[in-house]
């Protein structure tokens, strides 16, 4: 492999270029082994340590960085604030500063302010892993979710997913969708036109029904999770409606099988809503190896990046 | 107090409205302020001050109709000598003040409290205009007699659209009794919600909530349906868009009394400018798509639209260092308006020192009701020298306002504002 630039912080898809994807991707595999052994721990990150960041309450993501870190044999330290216990008036530059003091070497952060991860990583030595900002990212389930792709289809590129749900507020879609399509892999996406809005996805084919997205034979459906707190009733009639149109039900899971398709979803699930029961249980779903990779490629990115901290 | 001695700018040129061709002449201001001859080879009287001004162009004083200057109430941003500092190191002598002060000024009181405060703190000319609705809540008229027996220039609720269809009509049925002048910033809340920047490709690639160019299209057809109904004067603030102008340009077509302002950053950057999050670039109106920047230009050369204002909104470096998102609306832009129109637009030969002075400085005094200012005989000094072969480099230790905060901060533009005369004082910048 050839060398590649040490790179700090991991922000967002955009900037990463094929080698590093692949660098992290390729890593991401013999980590996954460690897994099936009695010791999965290696001495990766021995005296390091690593703040886990949350601002946004989410134990799967904050655990998966957790277990990675442990993985990797680093000091873990959780420190989660509710948005409600944030002192009033202490700014994020405030916040920064006591970061700073903590001297960690990796900063792995979530927020619901589009962005924050960026401000943070100007100002701290450390190296700053987007765990997802707002609607804008989430690189490390984008690069679970192509690593997830690549196990079952190692003739990966020119294959298709498609995207199903609310990707206007999806930071999940905007990620996943541009390291596929730096991949090769061909994206489209199905959802009402308030979800789905015209004229921001240059690469994405626009589906407009089940019907479409058979027709268009996809290798892999990728359902989103419907932010049922951000509808406001604005974006469609009901809950039900959604379900009608847009969910996973027994008849659609009949066509994916007879296409041999796969099935993600980046969690938590909301049953009844975007899937069936049933369609939780159909043989090619891959949300169980998402969950597992993600460790696998969390812990292949914090053994990439290099805090400036780090002088050896 | 001795009276101050008389000027002699020596050796440049003149600018003016009138004319592209600059016209090489010295410029004697006496002691009283007046210009008492313009000529070639004029003599310095005895004890005079010299300013030798080779190469300099003379340009009549800017005038800007839209600045925040924050006192009373936020003086950390900004205070009315700190904002006559920043105008006149951007060769501006006149400027209407925004009403969004703490608290809002929406009666006559407030507007003569405020106009104290000018007269005691402020080497410039500054107006204080007032709100349209009471506490600029957009409940309830506000005190229309009071204010225009104090000479407001114009009436507005500043950053805030009068949300009821019906409130803005019995507004402007009641400002043309008057004669006041309605300015709207043009805006739908429901549609803007908590946008950042504008929706589209951007606002979707940084995970941002959008703006969409409706928000502000549909409020600017409704003002001018409302205006030509009521037949009252109705001023525009911060035109953004493509369609939007054209509704304005249709409007003007069928008699609408109505004029409408462009902020100059809307006319040099585009919602690509903005990088990293940086919050320096978050406008309201948002910076528009570049389609919407090159129909902004050409209407800004062809008249539809009549004037520049510069929307100075001045926020601290602190406040403006939050998340893009949490992070205050606005820049300062006083000190940065003449150099950056120079820098794009006069110094590529785009337009003339003639079009950005009726755009800039004829045109914003008679919106409120004064005389344009000119270089010539008989006139009081108003006008800056400008050398077109120095650079003014944005830096925040050398801007004026207290907060400075801007999305040209970093760069070298050429063309730099040597001082600002007016009256009797001559102000030299560093």
């Amino acid at each position: 492999m050839s060398e590649l630039k040490p790179r700090k912080d991991l922000l967002d898809i955009e900037g990463l270029d094929l080698p590093e994807i692949e660098y992290v991707l390729s890593n991401a595999v013999p980590f996954k082994q460690l897994f099936q052994r009695s010791v999965k721990k290696v001495p990766t990150l021995r005296g390091k340590t690593v703040l886990n960041l949350f601002y946004e309450p989410s134990t799967r993501t904050s655990s998966s960085f957790e277990v990675a870190a442990n993985r990797l044999s680093a000091d873990v330290t959780n420190f989660t604030v509710s948005s409600s216990s944030v002192v009033k008036g202490e700014s994020l530059l405030d916040t920064i500063e006591t970061l700073q003091a903590m001297r960690s070497d990796y900063i792995v952060i979530r927020h619901q302010a589009a962005g924050v991860p960026n401000i943070v990583a100007k100002h701290t030595g450390a190296s700053v892993v987007n765990a997802g900002d707002g609607y804008h990212a989430h690189p490390t389930q984008a690069l679970l979710d192509a690593m997830t792709f690549r196990e079952v289809y190692p003739d990966y590129q020119g294959r298709r997913l498609v995207i199903v749900g609310d990707v206007l507020h999806s930071r999940v879609a905007r990620s996943t969708s541009t390291l596929f399509n730096k991949l090769g892999i061909e994206v489209a996406v199905l959802g009402p036109g308030s979800l789905v809005p015209a004229g921001r996805h240059d690469f994405m084919t626009r589906l407009h029904s089940w019907d479409e997205v058979f027709d268009w034979k996809p290798d892999a459906v990728y359902l989103l999770r419907v932010q049922l707190e951000r509808q406001e009733g604005m974006f469609f009639p009901s809950i039900a409606e959604y379900h009608k149109m847009y969910g996973m039900n027994t008849a659609r899971l009949v066509r994916l099988r007879q296409l041999g398709a796969y099935l993600m979803h980046p969690g938590p699930v909301n049953r009844g809503v975007e899937i069936t029961d049933e369609a939780m249980r159909y043989e090619r779903s891959l949300i169980s190896t998402q969950v597992e990779n993600g460790i696998a490629v969390r812990m292949a990115v914090l053994h990439w990046l290099k805090p400036e901290t780090d002088t050896d | 107090m001795p009276s101050p001695k008389p000027r002699l700018f020596q050796n440049g040129r003149i600018a003016s409205a009138a004319s592209a061709d600059l016209l090489a002449a010295d410029v004697l201001v006496d002691g009283e302020g007046r210009i008492a001859a313009v000529g070639a080879g004029l003599s310095a009287p005895e004890g005079a001050e010299v300013v030798d001004c080779p190469g300099c162009v003379l340009v009549p004083g800017m005038f800007d109709v839209h600045v925040h200057a924050r006192e009373p109430g936020q003086e950390h941003k900004e205070t009315f000598a700190t904002c006559a500092a920043a105008a006149l190191r951007g060769g501006i002598t006149g400027l209407v003040l925004m009403p969004d002060t703490s608290p809002p000024v929406d009666s006559g009181h407030l507007v003569k409290s405020a106009m104290d405060l000018v007269s005691e703190s402020s080497p410039i000319s500054m107006h204080q205009s007032g709100c349209l609705t009471k506490g600029r809540e957009g409940k309830e008229m506000a005190g229309f007699s009071g204010m225009a027996s104090r000479g407001v220039p114009l009436l507005t609720d500043a950053d805030r659209s009068v949300p009821c269809p019906d409130l803005m009509r019995r507004c402007m049925e009641y400002a043309r009794d008057f004669d006041l002048l309605v300015a709207s910033h043009c805006d739908t809340p429901a549609l803007s919600k908590a946008g950042a920047v504008n929706e589209g490709r951007v606002s979707y690639r940084f995970g941002l909530a959008g703006i969409p160019a409706i928000s502000q299209e549909i409020a600017i057809d409704r003002d001018l349906r409302v205006a030509q109904h009521t037949g009252a004067r109705l001023h525009l603030q911060q035109v953004s868009t493509a369609r939007g102008l054209k509704s304005v340009r249709a409007a003007k077509e069928d008699g609408t009394l109505v004029t409408c302002e462009v902020s100059p950053h809307h006319l040099v950057l585009t919602e690509q400018d903005i990088r990293d999050y940086n919050t320096h670039f978050k406008f309201n109106p948002p910076l528009r798509p570049a389609a919407d920047v090159e129909a902004l230009v050409a209407g800004f050369i062809d008249g539809s639209i009549d004037l520049l204002a510069c929307d100075h909104a001045p926020h601290t470096e602190f406040e403006k260092s939050s998340d893009f998102g949490g992070a205050p609306f606005g820049a300062a832009g006083l000190e940065t308006t003449v150099p950056v129109m120079f820098d794009r637009f006069i110094r590529t030969g785009i337009f003339g020192w003639d079009l950005l002075i009726e755009r800039y400085s004829a045109a914003p005094r008679r919106l409120v009701g004064f005389a344009p200012v000119a270089i010539a005989e008989g006139e009081k000094a108003e006008f800056f020298v400008f050398d077109p072969q120095a650079e003014t480099s944005v830096a925040r230790e050398t801007m004026r306002t207290k907060s400075p905060v801007s999305p040209f901060l970093g760069e070298t533009l050429a063309g730099k504002v040597l001082g600002t005369a007016f009256g009797s004082d001559w102000h030299a910048q560093a």
